[in-house]
């Protein structure tokens, strides 16, 4: 999924998992598609409850090991065979149980921080557009968990999307705008 | 699921209330039986809140004076280790106590020794992660920083061992215009190369990947915009998404799935230094395990070292409770038995396999010249340990900070025994000889010791000590949840 790109949203606030984890049964089987949930730590059982597919990264990851493996192979291979092969204590140039250790060691190179990467740029590229971090304050990174609904959803509009968040039970529910500022909308309905 | 008013977490405030094992509720379980409860990893009642606080509060003041003290006393080490590499590489190997036949000294010692202590933070960080030991979310920050510096002291030592360091590069295999002359990949060093360097690499984007949610509350907690944008930066402006959570806790997984091998490969091969040679006292294939449970020994003392000193200066006592502090006791008699029972298996294998010189090197270990190395390492790891079938001792501060810096010191000892005692006399008494330390043997150790610290207060200066994110997911939710803001008490 890529979405275009956009700071705009409206944004819900929740003070403990469980309630983050019913609000968001419930937009998963709303309209809403382009909606994401910030927390300070993830929450067991919220991939289910948004609707998401479980994470192609471990693909990733056993690609680029056996990249590490081949990679290896290859290069010890063709300098202690084809390159220059010597003769150590008459011991056979392609003495295969002398190369284990260096295969592993970049089996896991490869693999532990392609994946690394590979990961922080998925998270940011498969993700809805984001409340821009440096000039709202979510509370995600403390102690709130966050409901935000994109602008870039088809479905948007600001008065029904934030009624539709109330109606979740969030606090605070606020319409971000980047342009305008962030406006507040309603303050507080418990 | 407990209701705010019966759970611990709001009950427990400090140390002096927990036990160590679970609170029995009688009469509270489903079926009328008794009920066992976990005691909370956080004491003090805190709120999600109060985490980023305690944990960050003293990164974003200017540092106390103790700090300052400490940190002087660290870059004097520092320098000392600075000034000693540049008398080694100007004067050259001489200055230290290495010389025929013991050709290995304390460069080899101090590396294995720092590998060693580098592995406890692995350990913690990818192996309790696995076995969902969420006691590990309190230490594993500072326990991986433990690891990175700890590999960065180790790397020095091969490097100044070469005699020309200056060619270090000469190590990696790349096309060169030497003929082509590549390195003998048949050879234990070789695969060292590939090992430290992998372990160094994978360690720290393991830590780093660990830091990203924390370095976003530090962000969303700093008020001078450079700091703000600094922090936006280092964090790849992470938001807390659960479409980024769900990559980055597979990615996390991943990473713990492949440091765990790893860990053990990486002192595995440099017990291989030792064990593929044919010394008697190394050729041993009891080698690999014997170093590995060493290394956590020996780490695992240091991480109690460090987490004592932290959490009283930081007061962190909420977060490393003596609860934390008892679980790694454990593992340090666990692994303190078990490192004794590879030195007897080396005694017991000597006599059984029948080798006179296997027999002699193990006779002479224990009660030739170096035997009072020896009686060090064998009281230190052996019998020291032994107190913590106490509870009372696993409980005890000054009992672990003190039986810590013994495991530490007995462990340098360890191999101190493996390196020297081995080479000193090998099978022609004509080349036997004695190793001395020289002055600079012992500014390097200690200069080590300088980098070590520097690095470590930097750390603690600069990032939070404890992954916030981690302690978050471990609370319980009920106590922990943020109070109504201002706007809500208003209405």
């Amino acid at each position: 999924m890529s979405f275009p790109k956009s700071s705009k949203g409206v944004l819900g606030c929740f003070f403990e998992p469980e309630d983050a984890l019913r609000a968001a049964r419930k937009v998963r089987d709303s309209k809403y598609t382009h909606f994401d949930f910030l927390t300070p730590f993830p929450i067991h059982g919220m991939e289910e409850a948004m609707g998401q597919k479980a994470s192609w990264i471990p693909w990733v990851s056993a690609g680029l090991a056996f990249t590490g493996i081949l990679t290896a192979q290859a290069m010890m291979n063709y300098i202690m065979v084809v390159d220059w092969p010597m003769n150590f204590g008459g011991k056979p140039h392609a003495a295969w149980p002398s190369f284990i250790p260096i295969t592993f060691e970049l089996m896991v190179l490869f693999a532990a921080i392609g994946s690394a990467i590979v990961a922080i740029v998925a998270g940011k590229r498969d993700t809805v557009p984001q409340p821009p971090p440096l000039l709202i304050k979510t509370g995600a990174t403390v102690d709130r968990f966050v409901v935000w609904i994109s602008a870039t959803d088809p479905k948007f509009a600001d008065e029904p999307t934030v009624d539709f968040i109330k109606s979740l039970g969030a606090k605070e529910v606020r319409l971000v705008d980047e342009r305008a500022g962030v406006a507040a909308t309603g303050g507080d309905h418990a | 699921m407990t209701t705010h008013s019966e759970s611990l977490y709001a009950t427990v405030m400090d140390d002096s209330q927990l036990t160590g094992g679970p609170v029995v509720r009688e009469g509270a379980g489903p079926y009328g039986g008794d009920e066992e409860i976990a005691e909370p990893m956080v004491t003090g009642g805190k709120k999600y809140r109060d985490v980023d606080q305690d944990i960050c509060a003293h990164t974003e003041q200017f540092p106390m004076r103790r700090w300052w003290i400490a940190f002087g006393f660290a870059l004097t080490l520092l320098g000392v280790l600075g000034v000693s590499l540049i008398s080694l590489f100007y004067v050259g190997e001489g200055i230290v106590g290495i010389n025929s036949p013991v050709n290995w000294g304390t460069f080899i010692v101090n590396f294995v020794f720092w590998i060693g202590i580098g592995h406890a933070g692995t350990l913690i960080s990818a192996v309790l992660f696995l076995f969902r030991q969420k006691w590990r979310t309190a230490i594993n920050r500072s326990a991986e920083a433990m690891t990175l510096f700890a590999v960065a002291c180790a790397g020095i030592f091969p490097i100044i061992h070469l005699g020309r360091p200056w060619f270090a590069y000469w190590l990696f295999p790349y096309p060169n215009d030497r003929g082509p002359l590549w390195i003998n990949f048949n050879s234990a060093l070789s695969w060292d190369i590939f090992a430290i360097s992998t372990y160094g690499l994978v360690s720290l984007t393991f830590w780093y990947v660990g830091l990203l949610p924390d370095l976003a509350t530090v962000r969303d907690r700093a008020t001078h915009p450079w700091r703000k944008w600094i922090y936006n930066a280092l964090s790849f402006g992470w938001t807390g998404s659960h479409r980024a959570w769900r990559h980055y806790e597979s990615a996390y997984l991943i990473l713990a799935a492949f440091a765990t091998p790893l860990v053990f490969s990486v002192h595995t091969i440099v017990s291989f230094d030792f064990a593929t040679s044919i010394m008697p006292g190394w050729h041993a294939t009891i080698f690999p395990p014997y170093f590995v449970i060493g290394a956590i020994f020996s780490g695992f003392a240091m991480v109690i070292t460090l987490m004592v000193i932290m959490r009283s200066v930081f007061n962190l006592k909420h977060y490393i409770t003596l609860n934390h502090l008892e679980a790694m006791a454990k593992v340090i008699l666990f692994t303190g038995m078990l490192v004794g029972f590879a030195y007897s298996t080396e005694f017991f294998m000597a006599w059984y396999s029948g080798s006179e010189y296997e027999g002699f090197i193990f006779k002479n270990r224990a009660f030739g010249p170096y035997g009072w190395s020896y009686f060090i390492m064998f009281t230190c790891n052996v019998i020291v340990p032994q107190i913590f079938w106490f509870k009372r001792f696993r409980r005890s501060i000054p009992v672990l900070f003190v039986a810590a810096i013994l495991v530490n010191v007995g462990m340098w000892f360890e191999r101190y025994v493996i390196v020297v005692t081995s080479l000193h006399r090998d099978f022609l008494p004509s080349s036997w000889g004695m190793y001395d330390m020289t002055f600079f043997d012992w500014s390097i150790l200690a200069g080590s010791f300088g980098l070590f610290f520097t690095l470590f207060l930097l750390f603690v200066r600069f990032l939070p000590v404890i992954a916030m994110s981690e302690v978050k997911g471990v609370m319980d939710p009920k106590v922990a949840r943020s109070t109504a803001t201002p706007e809500e008490k208003a209405a």
